[in-house]
């Protein structure tokens, strides 16, 4: 009945779609195979990113996590759900109808929200994040979609099916296992498969209720954001092919699959138990718990620390010091934490940190004193850094002229530039910008110098098309796509290495000078080990290694000298003009002057 | 059969502690303030008063529009795509869902990362553009790109409902219709949409709570000026630390969906009512 | 009277690399109650499905008044189809469902309200307008399906084995009804069922079908009585099948006997089969007969007793009202008129 026409009509639309589903994930497992960082730029096939997938511990932890979590709470939430939907259908229907009307609350409430109650709901009876607080989420959210497919099932079984066994004598258990069970075999499938699926690509939930270094493959995902790097897209190309795979296997031949269902399960749970033995055995080692910014660390000086010092590093990374705060106020504990100077300023007002022993930090010598005593921190009692830089304008040699550069911030305001620049997006840098072009502090209380910076973004986003970028803004620098950007010096140092049209410019109004500091919290009772952590990253070789590996600019004086002439040569922003006149640090905010500024930087932003 | 109802008391405690419960405390910490220290509680309504604010009225007026333009954008190409697949054998059929069905496995942060890759200033779409002799655009950070990113996110969430419903169709209905005089194009609308209408209220009411509440993909392609309600929460709570105003915005949230969904439902039932 | 109105030619229909029919000729005639009969597989709800429009045959023509319709799609065919399962929307009311088809023609609002009333009424379904059809019991929702079927006054009325989801009793009445509703309206049913008292029960013409070949057409009478091969004396009701010769006309050899018959036009000594229906065997005492045997069993079945008879060559099956007690010698006794001669199929 159909012509030949429609029917190629038909053909062409199903491929064009499923052209745009795998067109992203086409494009993923494509740049896994780059041979430079960048995920715009191809430049050549290699493997490397598989082999830095490999040596990745934190990876490969979180692989064990989101597996092993999906696979219980898959279980877990596929039992509970089965006997619950099997109760249901003989309950009274008052009881019934609360039952579905409650447990549909998980799946119409926004993810984001169940993710808060369940993390209120844990730092309220002060149960310690991790493992178990992802698991017990993840069924949480598991079990109603388990319910939502067994439960019609249910329904429409002949009522009389385990009356009739019953009758023939099996106990109401036998009943259940050996003819409802089977009855609802394909419900009980789909459940689990959902169950699965939802508890395997959970970000939102798992990101608000975990702790202690538990991560899964989402949560690294997200705290790469503040540098992506193709080592997750060699693992989402191997999760995309496993996955495929089985799918496809499961559906060509169920038959072998449900042999292989077997091993495969019996392997899983011997995979687990040996890990968790594993790990239960290097229980007795000592622990350190390092709570860092993501893709902040040269992953193999963690390595060599253990080995040194024959412990075990939990290393957690965040996105943000805001979710860092969110994340230990709300019960997640840690040894070591890495935040940023008002950050610090916050931790030490509220009597987070212990204060350090410098007699134990032999390295310090090495520390440059132009970035020592900081205000958020005057007497460094509290803080050793770890990174330190400016934020500048980076900006292209070829199109920007030299004479327009004496504008300073007001550069970003010439309409010359319309369209070619990226703000970071980023309240307090924002603000600082706008600040210090008025001439004001950066650190003000003042609502009316504040409002002034308020009008000169609003300005500046209506008269010059500004984008407020992420860290995308590194990758479409380095291709030159705009003239001007607002970026942290570790990052212009990174583009200017790469691409040498690119300059970086501290405008004499003054500047932000940012420290990241590493500070020991009051629940970290091996104060000893942490105390060797700090040391150990103060060292010379590590800090080298470090710096080389991250491109932010290290404490330690030699090292910066050092790499200045080598590696970054000739890159302004590696070494950055410390202790000039009219830069500041941050400085930590009261909470009104804070909700404040967020006001006004949502009203930016939302247009 | 007395025996099975004991079987839902142990999902009834789990339910109280895990689901009702973590509401409940959203919900005080909506009418409170005091920060995240319980013990100095106070009662107030400030925290709702303050989203009627205009910027926040905004965020939420900007959620639902792309919410719904989203939703449609999703069932227009979800079903012409479900539909389409329906015509196929049923082995065809069983493939072409599990296509469908795998991107659904993969990170939604990942793929959202593809297109960033993809839309970016110097991403594949522009390198592609140059290559034919076009003026590269910028797509990232707009409308357009976190509605794809939205789209391509929820699309098998509604394909997958409404090709269910249509593949159940019991194919001696068509074949009726066909048989009192409906052509191909009334029988579509007569008998396959309106068959087709549970599945397409499930997909639209997936694919609403999606959009509705997701902050990843509109920071991640929509740049930092793209605030919506999700974005909004993830702040509050993140950035801004007011976990009183997020948890007043978390309940409304809550309560458009519910009475979003409830709609949804009632029209589902008075389509039923009015036909019979 | 006989006036041709549908002509079935050569009609054969493939899926993939079966043939389900092989080659159907059959001429309708109008106004009247044709009936596909046949076992499951027979082909006979292809058939109907051809007529339809739903299948398009793989070759041969489907005539309407002599103008061939195999490639008119089915919504601009002037039939209608009962379905096996009614196939009523459910989205749909009682009226809605019956409505369907005049509203797809846009017909006037009125004139619709007022045909499908009167439908609705002729059916027995007053007051069930506003109904939801899944609320309807079987019986209704069959009445529901034909009266959405008659309103769109078709010149053909299709029935896929519609009494076959029916329990026994309504069955009958159903029956009955059928045939009052074809006789009220005065236009052609096609009708296909397995069942086979149905069939004779209804129709003016039984069309037999097997392995999508047509066995027999003709009247119930004829089929019945004159089956013409052994498919179809088997098929319609309980017989004996006998292998025989036919000596010359008029006389027929089994069983070590010569019969006289009623039949001829065969060749000398050609294999035949002969038919004997059960109730048209009397038992009489031994002698009086030339076939004889004992009773091996005997069941009541209501109006009849069902008798097994053993004799040499093979067991008889008999109808009587008479009881005769097991291991009783008996004689089996039939009239020339009662023995029915037919082709030898090889088929089998």
């Amino acid at each position: 009945m159909k012509t030949k026409k429609a029917r190629i009509a038909s053909a062409v639309y199903i491929t064009l779609c499923f052209l745009f589903f795998y067109l992203p994930i086409a494009v993923t497992m494509f740049y896994s195979f780059n041979k430079s960082k960048s995920l715009t730029n191809f430049t050549g096939f290699s493997l490397t990113w598989y082999a830095r997938l490999i040596e990745d511990g934190s990876i490969m932890k979180a692989v064990y996590v989101s597996i092993t979590i999906a696979f219980f709470a898959t279980i877990l939430s596929t039992v509970l759900g089965t006997i619950t939907a099997i109760g249901l259908s003989r309950c009274r229907k008052v009881l019934k109808d609360v039952i579905l009307n409650v447990n549909n609350l998980p799946i119409m409430n926004p993810d984001i929200v169940t993710a808060i109650g369940l993390m209120i709901l844990f730092s309220s009876i002060m149960f310690e994040k991790g493992y178990l607080t992802m698991l017990l989420s993840h069924i949480a959210f598991c079990t109603p979609y388990v319910i939502t497919s067994v439960y019609p099932k249910v329904r429409n079984l002949d009522p009389n099916v385990a009356e009739a066994a019953l009758d023939l004598g099996a106990t109401p258990f036998q009943a259940l296992t050996k003819v409802l069970l089977p009855m609802l075999k394909d419900g009980i499938f789909a459940g689990m498969l959902l169950a699965f699926t939802m508890s395997f690509d959970d970000f939102v939930i798992s990101y608000f209720v975990t702790g202690n270094g538990v991560q899964n493959i989402s949560i690294i995902v997200y705290n790469m954001t503040k540098r992506t790097n193709p080592t997750i897209n060699a693992l989402s190309t191997i999760v995309i092919l496993v996955i495929a795979l089985t799918l496809i296997l499961i559906n060509v031949t169920p038959a072998i699959v449900k042999n292989a269902m077997k091993y495969v399960t019996a392997g899983l749970v011997f995979i687990i138990v040996f890990v968790s033995v594993f790990t239960g055995m290097q229980g007795a080692q000592k622990t350190l718990r390092v709570y860092n910014a993501g893709e902040y660390v040269d992953p193999a000086m963690l390595e060599a620390f253990e080995q040194e010092y024959d412990c075990r590093v939990v290393y957690e990374t965040f996105d943000s010091n805001e979710s860092m705060y969110t994340k230990v106020k709300s019960g997640a504990e840690f040894d070591i934490l890495i935040p940023s100077d008002y950050m610090i300023e916050r931790l030490i007002q509220e009597n987070m940190l212990q204060p350090l022993d410098w007699s134990l930090l032999t390295n310090a010598d090495g520390l440059d004193p132009a970035i020592m005593g900081f205000a958020y921190d005057p007497d460094n009692t509290y803080s050793a850094p770890y990174f330190v830089g400016t934020v500048g304008i980076l900006y292209d040699r070829t199109v920007v002229s030299e004479e327009d550069l004496k504008d300073g911030w007001e550069l970003l305001r010439n309409e010359k530039y319309k369209g070619n620049l990226y703000m970071y997006d980023s309240e307090r840098d924002s603000f600082m910008v706008a600040l210090k072009a008025l001439g004001y502090s950066m650190n003000t209380s003042d609502k009316e110098e504040i409002r002034q910076a308020y009008e000169w973004l609003l300005d500046q986003r209506d008269t010059m098309e500004v984008v407020y970028a992420g860290d995308d803004v590194i990758d479409n620098m380095i291709s030159g796509n705009k003239a001007l950007a607002v970026v942290y010096s570790g990052d212009a140092a990174y583009i200017m290495s790469e691409n040498p049209d690119m300059g970086y410019l501290e405008p004499a109004e003054g500047t932000n000078e940012w420290c990241d500091g590493m500070v020991i919290t009051d629940a970290c009772n091996d104060t000893e080990l942490a105390h060797q952590f700090i040391n150990y990253m103060l060292s010379y070789d590590v800090a080298y290694a470090n710096s080389a590996y991250v491109g932010y600019t290290s404490p330690i004086l030699a090292v910066t000298e050092e790499l200045a002439g080598t590696d970054f040569e000739g890159i302004n922003s590696y070494a950055p003009d410390f202790g000039y006149g009219k830069n500041e640090v941050f400085r930590y905010q009261e909470t009104e002057i804070k909700q404040y500024f967020a006001d006004l930087w949502t009203k930016v932003k939302a247009y | 059969m007395k025996h099975f109802t004991r079987l839902v008391r142990p999902y009834i405690v789990w339910m109280v502690l895990i689901v009702v419960l973590p509401l409940l405390l959203i919900v005080l910490y909506s009418f409170t303030t005091g920060g995240n220290e319980l013990v100095n509680i106070r009662f107030t309504l400030d925290n709702f008063k303050k989203i009627g604010e205009p910027i926040y009225f905004d965020v939420f007026k900007k959620s639902m529009l792309l919410g719904i333009v989203s939703v449609l954008i999703c069932l227009v190409f979800g079903y012409t795509l479900a539909y389409m697949i329906t015509k196929y054998s049923e082995k065809a059929q069983n493939f072409l869902i599990l296509l469908v069905t795998i991107p659904m496995w993969i990170n939604t942060l990942l793929r959202t990362y593809a297109w960033i890759s993809i839309l970016s200033d110097n991403g594949l779409l522009n390198r592609l553009l140059v290559l034919l002799g076009l003026e590269p655009a910028t797509m990232m950070y707009t409308d357009a790109a976190v509605m794809l990113g939205l789209v391509s996110d929820m699309l098998p969430f509604m394909v997958i409902p409404i090709h269910t419903s249509i593949r159940k169709i019991d194919k001696s209905l068509i074949e009726a219709s066909h048989d009192l005089g409906a052509g191909n194009f009334q029988t579509f609308w007569q008998v396959i949409f309106k068959m087709s209408i549970p599945g397409v209220i499930n997909g639209v009411m997936m694919t609403f709570l999606l959009s509705i509440s997701t902050f990843v993909i509109p920071k991640l392609l929509g740049g930092g000026q793209y605030m919506l309600i999700g974005n909004l929460i993830e702040t509050q709570f993140i950035s801004v630390g007011n976990w009183n105003f997020g948890s007043a915005i978390s309940i409304l949230l809550t309560l458009l969906i519910v009475i979003g969904i409830s709609l949804m439902k009632k029209f589902d039932r008075e389509e039923k009512e009015e036909n019979g | 009277m006989k006036d041709a109105f549908i002509e079935l030619k050569g009609l054969t229909k493939n899926f993939d690399s079966q043939q389900v029919l092989k080659g159907i000729d059959l001429t309708i005639y109008r106004n009247e109650f044709l009936t596909l009969l046949g076992p499951s597989g027979c082909g006979k709800t292809t058939t109907l499905r051809m007529i339809a429009g739903f299948e398009e045959p793989s070759g041969g023509e489907i005539l309407f008044d002599g103008v061939d319709i195999s490639k008119v799609p089915a919504y601009k065919r002037e039939v209608n189809t009962v379905f096996q399962k009614y196939a009523l929307f459910p989205f749909l009311n009682v009226f809605d469902n019956v409505a369907f088809g005049l509203k797809i023609k846009k017909m006037d609002k009125t004139v619709i309200e007022h045909k499908c009333m009167r439908m609705i009424e002729l059916m027995g379904l007053k007051g069930f307008e506003k109904r939801d059809v899944s609320s309807l019991s079987g019986g209704q929702q069959q009445r529901v399906a034909i009266a959405r079927a008659l309103v769109n006054e078709p010149k053909v009325l299709l029935l896929d084995e519609p009494l076959g989801a029916l329990d026994a009793k309504l069955r009958k009445e159903m029956q009955t009804e059928l045939k009052r509703i074809q006789k009220e309206v005065g236009i052609t049913f096609i009708f296909v069922t397995h069942d086979q008292e149905e069939a004779l029960s209804m129709s003016d013409t039984v069309v037999v079908m097997n392995e999508g070949i047509i066995q027999q057409v003709g009247s119930p009478e004829d089929i019945y009585n004159e089956p013409e091969n052994r498919f179809v004396a088997s098929f319609i009701g309980d017989s004996n099948i006998i292998e025989a010769v036919m000596k010359k006309d008029l006389l027929v050899s089994f069983d070590g006997f010569d019969f006289d018959c009623v039949d001829k036009g065969f060749k000398d000594n050609e294999n035949v089969e002969v038919v004997i229906r059960p109730e048209d065997i009397d038992l009489v005492k031994p002698e009086e007969a030339k076939l004889k045997g004992t009773v091996k069993t005997i069941t009541f079945k209501g109006v009849h007793h069902e008798i097994i008879v053993e004799t040499g060559n093979r067991d008889y099956l008999i109808h009587t009202t008479d009881y005769f007690e097991p291991g009783l010698e008996v004689g089996i006794r039939f009239g020339p008129d009662d023995i029915h001669v037919m082709y030898r199929m090889d088929w089998e």
